[in-house]
């Protein structure tokens, strides 16, 4: 189904004369897992709702999403979703479908202009502050009642120039300062693996060759948890002894925690995002109003409740 | 012949051994060593207040092992790392080194790794997951569970055929090696992209898992020897070795400095050129395939982003481990040793706890400096 999507995509892109009606969307990036999921669940929506969608991949490139914007806008679609590459560059998407008077929606990653929106756009997404904050607290509380009063820890970070990394970074320290930890937190050391399970099992690696003792890791999403997961385990260092949580909750993320490893993750609902969006881009192009901060919460997952988010992903 | 001097040749040139260039390998070597001894003085005598306000950790060391938990004199931990972090992008980089000295250029290993990563992947999957069907399953039943052999098999032919295509490509259109590898790596990264519609492949079975972190060593030496979890790591010294002789004992080997030193000579002395190129470029993506069976196996997962930036790295090892881009020059070994320093130099960083910004300032650096180092060589030999 979704070849075939991809295949007349293709087609339209070929052919001049576009579709007359419908959705644009623009993705940052098609081969991310969780920008899949709500790149799926924006199709599903309009799928469910009948509507036609055409959804395009930026690949990541601030110029060509602007290009794909401008070519929607010529097009004549009812509205724009945009899934921005640059947060910091929406302000030009947001002129240029004001100018044409297309209503456009920014989905999961917040535009530098989101307060200055005009009527007819909006943003949706998880509120990013939330996201490490509740499985970190969540973090605390194990190491207390496990009757832990000082904990070290490592950070792990994502990609630098990411305002998700920064944001997650800053939530643990936010969270120490105001008091909301229940133990007292050392960050032994804190760097980036770039998001990646590869770099991580390495970074990893690397921290546990200098013999320091630590309480947990604090990743920045899951797929880096994952990673120090695998070397702490081929270390041969006991699961029960420290915790690790990401961000996320992926089907890898999820499996791990179901075999004893992961111990907390949070859950951005990435499906209901997709659909969020698609349901602005409705009824704004009906000319109805609707909220121009939609928030999707963070749900923690532990592997007391894991049960319910196996199918989600 | 007053000091024993012998003679040589129709002209009367003596043989100097005392004018023998130093192997260009030797002054690798030494920057490895010297970098190592930075790292563990950096370690010995913490200046870490200098870049950040992370707590002291007092009489810490880089290589040797410090702990009282531990009864051996290096830390293995530290040095197992440093050969396993490098090894997969090693794997690329000694193919990525003979096309080099071949006088061409491989862009596209990187995405190579990726395309392969994801299909092979798609073969190595396990049926059910704590219980569960797998939930990221790219194929039905019938393709679950699959023999070791099968996921491996299909990895080496997707690199074999991405290298074959490369090879091809440069040899009988003609069209400059960067262009045809840089076609590869953005038609590779789509295939990755589309074979799965960006989904990642995870969950292989348990052999497959074992690949890169089982215990290779120890199955060879039937338990005599071990070295669990390094798998990538020993199957990049197997391979550096093989085609360290390879490329210096071998006719192939001697084909491929005479053409990257000169091709037009190369040609008039009979190689077949186009045949050799070829050859090579399929041997690299060959290596590339088996990099991606081994990256997959040790993360468990596949994923379309897999590998980027791999083949610059890759590059980027052998120009430090004294191998020319203007080909004909440079060898397996250096190429190891290039490999070792930007490993030792992620360990090191991280060891001194710097942070990830300057990292990277300093690893575009040390690149720079080593070509750098290499023209002044060249010319140097040049004058003399």
């Amino acid at each position: 189904m979704k070849k075939t999507l991809i295949a007349t995509g293709f087609v339209a892109l070929m052919s001049t004369t576009a579709m007359a009606d419908g959705i644009g969307v623009s993705m940052a990036l098609f081969d991310d897992n969780f920008l899949t999921v709500l790149r799926n669940g924006i199709q599903e929506q309009a799928d469910a709702a009948g509507l036609s969608v055409q959804i395009e991949d930026a690949q990541n490139d601030v110029a060509k999403q602007l290009d794909q914007i401008n070519n929607f806008i010529a097009s004549g679609v009812d509205a724009i979703i945009v899934n921005p590459v640059d947060t910091s560059a929406t302000q030009a998407m947001s002129d240029a479908a004001a100018a044409a008077g297309v209503p456009l929606v920014y989905v999961n990653r917040q535009p530098i202009n989101v307060d200055t929106l005009p009527d007819n756009q909006a943003f949706v997404a998880s509120n990013e502050v939330d996201s490490s904050s509740q499985g970190f607290i969540e973090q605390c509380n194990q190491w207390a009642a496990a009757g832990k009063s000082e904990v070290a820890v490592y950070v792990m970070q994502g990609e630098l120039s990411n305002q998700a990394a920064v944001q997650r970074t800053q939530n643990y320290y936010d969270v120490m300062e105001a008091g909301k930890c229940a133990v007292k937190v050392t960050v032994i050391d804190q760097q980036s693996a770039n998001w990646s399970r590869d770099q991580a099992q390495s970074l990893m690696t690397n921290w546990l060759s200098t013999g320091a003792a630590f309480d947990g890791v604090l990743a920045n999403n899951d797929e880096m948890a994952i990673g120090a997961l695998q070397a702490i385990k081929a270390a041969g260092i006991d699961m029960g002894s420290v915790i690790v949580s990401g961000v996320d909750a992926t089907q890898d993320a999820l499996a791990s925690m179901q075999a004893g490893e992961l111990d907390i993750t949070v859950f951005q609902n990435a499906a209901a995002q997709g659909g969020g969006a698609l349901d602005a881009a409705v009824k704004l192009a009906a000319g109805e109003a609707v909220e121009q901060k939609i928030f999707v919460a963070f749900e923690l997952v532990t592997p007391a409740n894991i049960d319910g988010y196996l199918a989600k992903n | 012949m007053a000091n024993g001097e012998a003679l040589h040749g129709v002209g009367g040139l003596t043989y100097d051994p005392s004018r023998r260039a130093l192997p260009p390998e030797l002054n690798v070597l030494i920057a490895l060593v010297a970098i190592t001894v930075v790292f563990e003085l950096l370690n010995r005598y913490n200046f870490g207040w200098l870049w950040n306000d992370l707590p002291f950790q007092q009489g810490k060391s880089f290589l040797f092992n410090t702990r009282d938990n531990l009864d051996t004199l290096f830390n293995e931990q530290r040095i197992n790392i440093i050969l396993l972090q490098v090894a997969i992008t090693g794997i690329i980089a000694i193919g990525v080194t003979q096309v080099i000295i071949l006088g061409g250029i491989d862009l596209s290993s990187g995405s190579i790794v990726g395309a392969t990563a994801m299909i092979a992947m798609s073969f190595a999957q396990t049926a059910t997951v704590n219980g569960n069907p797998n939930p990221k399953a790219i194929f039905g039943e019938g393709f679950m569970d699959l023999w070791v052999l099968v996921p491996i098999l299909v990895g080496l032919t997707c690199g074999l055929i991405a290298g074959c295509v490369n090879g091809r490509l440069v040899a009988y259109t003609r069209i400059p090696p960067f262009i045809a590898t840089l076609g590869m790596m953005v038609s590779a990264r789509g295939v990755a992209k589309w074979w799965s519609n960006g989904n990642p492949v995870s969950f292989p079975t348990e052999s497959y898992a074992s690949l890169s972190n089982g215990d290779m060593l120890g199955g060879m030496t039937f338990g005599l020897l071990s070295w669990s979890g390094q798998n990538p790591a020993l199957v990049f010294f197997l391979l550096a070795i093989l085609f360290h002789l390879i490329m210096t004992y071998t006719l192939y080997g001697k084909r491929c400095y005479a053409i990257g030193s000169n091709e037009a000579a190369a040609r008039m002395s009979g190689i077949n050129i186009a045949r050799h190129k070829v050859l090579v470029y399929t041997i690299a993506g060959l290596l590339a395939g088996v990099a991606a069976i081994l990256l997959t196996s040790k993360t468990l997962t596949a994923q379309a982003g897999m590998g980027v930036m791999l083949e610059l790295d890759a590059i980027a090892m052998a120009v430090i481990g004294g191998v020319s881009l203007t080909g004909g020059r440079g060898s397996i070994i250096g190429t190891v040793l290039g490999a070792l320093i930007f490993s030792v130099i992620i360990s090191g960083f991280t060891s001194i706890q710097l942070d990830a910004y300057y990292q990277e300032m300093v690893k575009g650096a040390i690149i720079v400096g080593a070509v750098v180092m290499d023209q002044w060589r060249q010319s140097k030999r040049g004058r003399g």
